[in-house]
């Protein structure tokens, strides 16, 4: 039973929605491990091989998220998991991206961009999908 | 007295107006009658004896009519007649002569005569000749003064039309004019730089050269007559010579299109004009990107209070107590840093708007200091910091206002302490040098990153790293730190090692 305990990595540079996000997740019946900036993520997704990691865009840079994905996606185990994206960017500045163009495909990695705040169910749906997804 | 001024005046007044006479007769008997005879007459009479004193009487002033003999011992009356001509070509000549002849009439009128009088006349012929030659002496001048106005007239126009082209070529705005076939009927240097064009001609069809927004600006009159009378504006990005785009140069201009009515209320012709609104709109982009900023760092504290309160508010969560509480906490810092982004935010608004009411006064930067020390009192004995202050003799006042001077301190001592180590030491140097009074403020703390001290008093930037994570700041005390010293004319710089502490130092001119 615990094996089959699904491990996620939250990365948000603000410690307060990364708290909110690890309670939320964890209530859903997975495991959170957690990292507070994209260097750290890093290292946990080296060393905790997690099955999914939600990943805030900007943290140190504007586009943290997307490079720490970009790394993620390259690496041998990180190309089978989803990744997701956090952004507010889409709501307040009306800017608008996701991976369609041949240019987004080639650098922004991610399955999904997921707008904050998250809606927590909502994003549990998702995952489960590709959870699904990936067993079939 | 005045009654005889006015006769006075009056007679003048016909003096004037009597017709001037100039007889040429070497005969003493028919001199003196013509004349009496004319002065009878109402008319001024000048005579001459001879030919050359009729020439010199002639040419000296104007007459209106000249009665000339044609047979004079010294000079023939027809060259007496060509030099009066000469200089006054409107004065009305009459050959009078002896032997009437066509041949002579001929003569005379060839030269310019107006008419020739037979010798020996009668009265009333010589009246008559007169009149109709004052007639026709009216009819000159009325001639030359049209002709004259004619002229200046067209000077005049030539003058404006120079002078406006002038006007539209030095303009820096854009002008193009076309007309109701979309032929080119004027533009001026500037148009054909915004519409990238290398030439234009005047009268060619242009429609299908211009950027298709200018064409459908133009084409929105053009082939109707039932326009409105308004203006249709657009914004384009020019790309420049090379082709490149980008906001470095891109170029963007505001082309405006008006219709220019005939009279008759029928279309003439459209005017466009093209402004450069290329430094308009970088600061319209520096605005929104400011905005975006702003709602983002706005939304951060708001999103986690919002995640606190649906957690605690959540039944189905396990939560302890003691995690209740910490989100309580938790909650109030992150309202209590909104709050003060929210003031910092609101300054800065009132430093840009330039409403800040200042009150100037002589200022002892010392004593500014020592206050802003004793408020943080309770922030430096917390990390058991050390304070010193050095202030150099003959240090003179600032005039300033001392609440900005106080911010000023305030948020620079504050982040000494804030990012100093604990048991840490700030150093305050206060010295007057070249005309500036410069204030070193050094820390002991955990300094800067290269690439962190070139955006540090950019809005919003923070140093993120290990050592400030639990420091908390809004991002603006630096940014308004630089506005209050710039505002004075001041300069601030950073001198910092990462590790070791950091040194700010202000100069302000005194």
């Amino acid at each position: 039973m615990q094996a089959n305990v699904k491990k996620i990595l939250l990365v948000d540079d603000d410690l307060d929605l990364l708290e909110q996000n690890k309670i939320l997740v964890e209530s859903k019946g997975y495991k959170v491990i957690t990292a507070d900036n994209s260097k750290k993520g890093w290292e946990l997704f080296k060393s905790e091989k997690p099955d999914a990691a939600i990943i805030d865009l900007i943290m140190e840079e504007y586009d943290s998220g997307f490079i720490l994905c970009y790394k993620i996606k390259k690496d041998e185990w990180g190309k089978n998991i989803p990744v997701f994206i956090l952004t507010s960017a889409t709501y307040t500045t009306g800017f608008k991206f996701g991976s369609t163009t041949a240019e987004e495909k080639e650098w922004i990695k991610c399955d999904e961009i997921i707008n904050k705040p998250v809606e927590v169910d909502a994003l549990i749906r998702k995952l489960e999908n590709y959870f699904a997804s990936k067993q079939v | 007295m005045i009654s005889v001024t006015e006769t006075a005046q009056a007679e003048n007044i016909e003096v004037r107006n009597k017709p001037k006479v100039l007889i040429v007769e070497d005969e003493k008997g028919l001199r003196l009658g013509t004349k009496r005879l004319l002065q009878g007459e109402g008319y001024n009479v000048t005579a001459a004896e001879t030919g050359n004193e009729g020439v010199s009487l002639g040419t000296a002033s104007e007459f209106d009519l000249a009665v000339i003999d044609l047979r004079m011992p010294d000079l023939d009356g027809i060259e007496v007649m060509k030099e009066i001509v000469k200089i006054f070509p409107n004065t009305v000549c009459f050959i009078v002569t002896a032997y009437a002849s066509y041949d002579t009439a001929i003569e005379a009128a060839k030269v310019g005569a107006y008419s020739y009088i037979p010798k020996p006349f009668n009265p009333p012929e010589l009246l008559d000749q007169l009149r109709k030659g004052y007639e026709r002496r009216t009819l000159l001048l009325e001639a030359e003064k049209w002709r004259k106005e004619r002229e200046e007239r067209l000077l005049e126009i030539t003058f404006e039309k120079t002078r406006l082209n002038t006007v539209i070529n030095s303009i820096t705005d854009g002008v193009l004019v076309v007309n109701k076939n979309g032929e080119v009927v004027l533009y001026n240097p500037s148009a054909m730089r915004y519409l990238n064009l290398e030439k234009i001609s005047i009268e060619e069809y242009i429609i299908d050269k211009l950027h298709p927004s200018i064409s459908d600006l133009i084409n929105k009159f053009l082939g109707t007559n039932n326009f409105e009378r308004k203006s249709y504006s657009t914004q384009i990005e020019i790309k420049n010579a090379s082709g490149q785009k980008g906001p470095g140069d891109a170029l963007f201009i505001e082309a405006t299109s008006s219709p220019v009515p005939h009279p008759d209320g029928t279309l003439a012709g459209v005017v466009v004009t093209i402004k450069n609104i290329t430094e308009m709109k970088k600061i319209e982009m520096l605005k929104s990107q400011f905005v975006s900023m702003v709602s983002h760092e706005l939304k951060a504290p708001v999103a986690a209070v919002y995640g606190y309160l649906k957690l605690l508010s959540d039944g189905s969560l396990n939560i302890s107590r003691e995690q209740q509480a910490n989100y309580i906490i938790r909650s109030q810092i992150r309202l209590d840093g909104l709050l003060k982004m929210v003031n910092d935010l609101l300054d800065i608004s009132r430093m840009e708007m330039k409403t800040v009411q200042r009150e100037l006064k002589d200022l002892n930067l010392l004593e500014i200091i020592k206050g802003v020390i004793d408020l943080l009192h309770f922030e430096t004995s917390k990390k058991n910091i050390e304070v010193e202050i050095n202030k150099a003799e003959n240090v003179p006042s600032f005039r300033a206002d001392s609440d900005e001077m106080i911010r000023l301190f305030t948020n620079l001592i504050s982040n000494a302490v804030k990012y100093n180590k604990d048991n840490g030491k700030i150093n305050i140097d206060i010295n007057d040098e070249n005309k500036f009074i410069v204030i070193k403020i050094s820390d002991t703390g955990i300094g800067l990153k290269p690439a962190e001290k070139e955006k540090l008093f950019q809005e919003f930037f923070r140093a993120k790293n290990e050592k400030t994570k639990n420091i908390s700041g809004t991002g603006l005390g630096l940014s308004i730190v630089k506005r209050i010293v710039d505002s004075y004319s001041g300069k601030i710089e950073a001198e910092s090692e990462y590790g070791t502490g950091t040194c700010f130092k202000v100069s302000l001119p005194h």
